[in-house]
């Protein structure tokens, strides 16, 4: 990736009273790249995001989105980004349609016929005359996509997107900024503490606590990959504590939840399977287990109070 | 400049999209129509004067022109806050100022569509119940002047002090971001002027001439040129310099703080 990033942020600092909310935050997002904002409550994910669109000022620190500063060129900084900021609020006495042309004047290069075709693209066409007291929250997020993305923008900021959405729309919409990153080059910031989410929407994580990013990592390419390296594996067997006897001296194993757990290599998992069916004990399932990115999260984070 | 304009109307869509900014309009509307035909089953109407009725009633109508505008500015900052549309309206290339500015001026277009809309009704209704020929009552006093310029006068005077009032609304909702706070507090600034206006009026301090309560009724200076104060006796001039300087301030304030607000929650 030797591309100019689309968003820096370098040693973003908010200091509020004595407090400091943010320490020296420093990342880039890649056009093309999902970059995922992971953070217990209280992290700072959401000023974070805040100082990214300027709703918020910074104390030390600045952030360029192109080569634009967010601090001193506001306007041309501002013009590549659309964001949802937490919930999607719209004007309710107005309808869909009456709150994008709303967002749409204050933007000279959307037009008329732009609108139409983001109205399709978030699948509101039917609805779009509504006032939007009369819409869902699904259509409430169908909507707020729509502003955000009506000005093509290089860079989608996302708070909590998937708040208060259903499965089915969670999945659209992960689907779709997927679809943006790759198609168009858009770079997605997306902000969540549902672990889950991330680790199937984005490309790479940072991991924020108390202010400080503590971790960036790549998600993409890391599952699935039992190395040379010890894993550990999980035998699900009929007789747990003499399948343990009959596997004296093969490595530590030990008994968790009724199955055996090992820790083993590639070598091993065949090695042990042979030695527990000739003696006649019968293998349910052998199960590799992945550290999920949540028990990565939860290990990094330990269960440290929120402040 | 013609984009400038769109946030105006963007400004604007939002306040006559809504029911409540079509129901005062109905007040305006309605009250002086209801208070003529009532005076005119109620006695003779060859002894009303039509100059008379419609000074009564744009007194009514600009205490109404006033609650409404406070209340539409109290909102077009305030609510933004209140309906969270705030986080979406400031991530667009326009500066906070060009945004607050927009918002500013759409609530004194605001202002003067009332204001025009209750100078033509209550000018209709009255010469179209009464007639011109019998304007006996003369409004003008001493001063010479002809009905008509009175009431334009009237109407001129009342205006700047809603700009003022309004201002302060503006500048409260702004500052507190809550409509409630901003609505009440700039209503009683309209209903505790004539009182506060009343106390300070005994005082020999010089500085009393400078608290903006004693400016906020210009119109006693159409037939007294000293005002109505006795104690005080000050010019027109010396009024709308003490109020144009509270007028910097207010808006000096509604700016700084909008500009420096971070939108947190």
């Amino acid at each position: 990736m030797s591309q100019a990033p689309v968003v820096r942020l370098q040693n973003v600092t908010k200091v509020i009273g004595k407090r400091t909310i943010i320490d020296r935050v420093s990342f880039e997002v890649q056009p093309g790249e999902v970059f995922g904002f992971l953070g217990p409550n209280g992290s700072g994910k959401t000023t974070t995001i805040r100082m990214i669109v300027g709703l918020m000022g910074m104390t030390a620190g600045d952030i360029h989105v192109g080569n634009h500063s967010v601090r001193t060129e506001f306007p041309l900084a501002i013009e590549q980004v659309g964001a949802i900021v937490e919930n999607p609020e719209m004007y309710k006495f107005l309808t869909g349609y009456q709150n994008l042309l709303h967002y749409a004047r204050m933007n000279p290069s959307i037009t008329k016929e732009r609108i139409q075709e983001v109205v399709k693209l978030v699948g509101l066409e039917g609805r779009i005359h509504d006032k939007v007291k009369k819409y869902s929250l699904g259509m409430r997020q169908r909507l707020g996509v729509a502003q955000a993305v009506m000005h093509r923008p290089k860079l989608l900021v996302l708070d909590e997107p998937t708040n208060g959405l259903d499965p089915a729309g969670i999945r659209e919409l992960r689907d779709y900024l997927r679809r943006l990153a790759q198609d168009e080059g858009t770079a997605v910031l997306v902000s969540s503490h549902l672990l889950s989410e991330m680790e199937l929407m984005c490309d790479r994580v940072a991991i924020l606590q108390k202010g400080q990013i503590i971790d960036i990592r790549s998600i993409r390419g890391q599952e699935g990959d039992v190395a040379a390296t010890s894993e550990e594996v999980l035998f699900d067997v009929d007789h747990p504590d003499a399948a343990l006897g009959i596997l004296e001296g093969q490595g530590t194993g030990k008994i968790v939840d009724g199955t055996l757990s090992l820790s083993l290599d590639r070598a091993g998992i065949a090695a042990v399977n042979r030695r527990l069916v000739e003696a006649g004990i019968n293998v349910y399932g052998i199960r590799v287990k992945i550290k999920s990115l949540e028990d990565q999260f939860l290990e990094m984070t330990g269960s440290d109070k929120i402040g | 400049m013609g984009k400038f304009m769109k946030l105006v109307q963007n400004e604007n869509m939002k306040i006559y999209r809504r029911i409540r900014t079509w129901i005062m309009l109905g007040f305006i509307i309605g009250l002086p129509i209801l208070i003529s035909v009532g005076k005119l089953l109620t006695s003779d109407s060859n002894t009303t004067s039509s100059w008379g009725m419609m000074h009564i009633e744009s007194v009514f109508s600009f205490i109404l022109i006033i609650i409404f505008t406070v209340v539409i500015a109290s909102e077009t900052v305030a609510g933004e806050f209140t309906w969270g549309t705030i986080k979406l309206l400031l991530i667009r290339p326009w500066s906070r100022s060009a945004i607050l500015l927009s918002k500013y001026i759409s609530t004194m277009l605001f202002a003067l569509f009332l204001t025009v809309i209750a100078f033509a009704v209550t000018y209709l209704i009255n010469f179209a119940l009464f007639g011109s020929s019998q304007a006996g009552e003369i409004l003008g006093g001493f001063g010479g002047l002809s009905n008509g310029e009175f009431m334009l006068k009237f109407y001129l005077f009342q205006f700047i002090s809603l700009i003022i009032i309004v201002t302060f609304g503006f500048m409260m909702s702004s500052a507190f971001r809550s409509s409630g706070l901003a609505i009440g507090l700039s209503i009683s600034l309209l209903f505790a002027g004539s009182i506060v206006t009343g106390i300070l009026a005994s005082s020999d301090k010089k500085w009393v001439e400078y608290v903006l309560f004693m400016h906020l009724d210009l119109t006693t200076y159409i037939n007294n040129p000293k005002g109505s104060i006795s104690n005080h006796p000050m010019s027109l001039g010396f009024s709308l310099a003490v109020l144009a300087g509270y007028f910097i301030l207010f808006n000096a304030i509604s700016w700084t703080v909008f500009k420096k607000r971070d939108v947190a929650a």
